[in-house]
């Protein structure tokens, strides 16, 4: 499965190629632009090559802030995934024991919850298909629910809050 | 006191990939001008500026990247390097989520030496425009360093402007640089030592991919 923050923390990587080569060549104008300007004094092609090494700078400024702000992103992504997953791993393994899930049956139902179908999960327990759908009734009758789907909801009921989430971070 | 601000990324150690990048471009610029370009000569040169670019992106770094990369993060502090020093006397260890106060000192070391030796560089080598116009007419160049000519142009006889100017920079340049390659040692050692008692998170800190 790929994260988001993987993602992010590429972006990162490239953006901060990008501004290195653009303070190399920023550096490169600015020294140019000096010796010029000490060889041949200011004039207007030098006023405006010095507005364009401005820009070049302040550029690379712009750039060293962009990639703060997805380093930043990456890590605040991280960080609540990897909370979600704790906070989710304590549910499920709470509910399982509140529903007095066997062994064989908690193996299922977290199957079944991680998006498998039952044709999956008995070729990853190398069960037959019915002995597992079996299993699989008897989750969802101590769960008192009557579907997979149901299964899913009940445990994002209790991971989602009900007000709508801030909408995320960056562009 | 600051290994635990609330600001600082949990646990591991990790670098930015402005801080890798900047490292490693270092590196790469070191190894270069020490080995492979012939002294002095245009690509010398212009890996010297290059250097420049990159130690200045990472000077802008330190005040605006991750709480970690900052300057503030490591300020250069004897009294607790030397605590540090106690700490791995007595075996103790703090987490830092940031250079340790004695790695801190090295870093400040390695980028003055690096200053230092792009300074009298950049001093030797004039300036990009500066050469140029030193090549379409001497005059321009000369008067500039003129009046340091005088003392040196005499006890060094070999070849006009070019050997009389590097004389007390060139010194400069060379023993910043020796400098330097004693620093990057010292560096290393500690990295090993840091790996052997804390693990390969320190080397893999740096390494690619761990963003």
């Amino acid at each position: 499965m790929k994260h988001h923050h993987a993602t992010l923390q590429r972006r990162a990587a490239l953006l901060a190629v990008v501004v290195v080569l653009q303070a190399i060549a920023a550096l490169f104008f600015v020294l140019d632009l000096f010796g010029d300007v000490i060889a041949d004094g200011m004039g207007q092609h030098l006023a405006i090559e010095g507005a364009a090494v401005v820009a070049l700078v302040v550029a690379v400024f712009g750039g060293a802030l962009q990639i703060r702000a997805l380093v930043l992103a990456t890590r605040a992504d991280e960080a609540a995934v990897a909370m979600a997953r704790g906070a989710a791993a304590e549910l499920v393994r709470l509910r399982f024991a509140q529903w007095k899930l066997t062994r064989a049956e908690a193996d299922v139902a977290l199957f079944a919850l991680k998006g498998c179908d039952i044709a999956e999960i008995a070729r990853l327990r190398g069960a037959a298909a019915g002995t597992v759908r079996a299993q699989l009734a008897r989750v969802y009758a101590k769960a008192g629910v009557g579907s997979h789907a149901a299964l899913l909801g009940s445990f994002l009921e209790d991971l989602i809050v009900a007000e709508t989430p801030a909408p995320a971070g960056l562009e | 006191m600051h290994d635990d601000d609330e600001t600082m990324p949990p646990a591991r150690r990790r670098w930015d990939p402005v801080v890798k990048l900047t490292h490693w471009a270092v590196v790469g610029a070191v190894l270069a001008n020490a080995l492979l370009t012939e002294e002095g000569s245009a690509t010398h040169v212009w890996i010297g500026y290059a250097l420049a670019a990159v130690l200045a992106l990472r000077l802008l770094w330190g005040f605006v990247g991750p709480a970690e990369a900052r300057f503030s993060a490591f300020l250069p502090n004897p009294a607790r390097a030397l605590a540090h020093v106690r700490e791995i006397r007595a075996g103790g260890h703090t987490r830092h989520a940031s250079h340790n106060p004695l790695g801190a000192l090295m870093v400040y070391a390695i980028w003055s030496c690096l200053g230092v030796v792009i300074a009298s560089g950049i001093a030797m080598a004039g300036l990009p425009g500066a050469v140029r116009a030193e090549r379409h007419e001497p005059a321009v160049a000369t008067a500039q360093v003129g009046g340091e000519r005088e003392e040196e142009g005499e006890k060094d006889g070999r070849k006009d402007r070019e050997g009389e100017e590097e004389g007390g920079l060139g010194e400069v340049h060379e023993a910043a640089v020796n400098l330097l390659y004693l620093l990057i040692v010292l560096h290393i050692a500690g990295v090993v030592f840091e790996t052997r008692r804390s693990g390969r998170d320190v080397v893999l800190a740096m390494l690619p991919g761990r963003g």
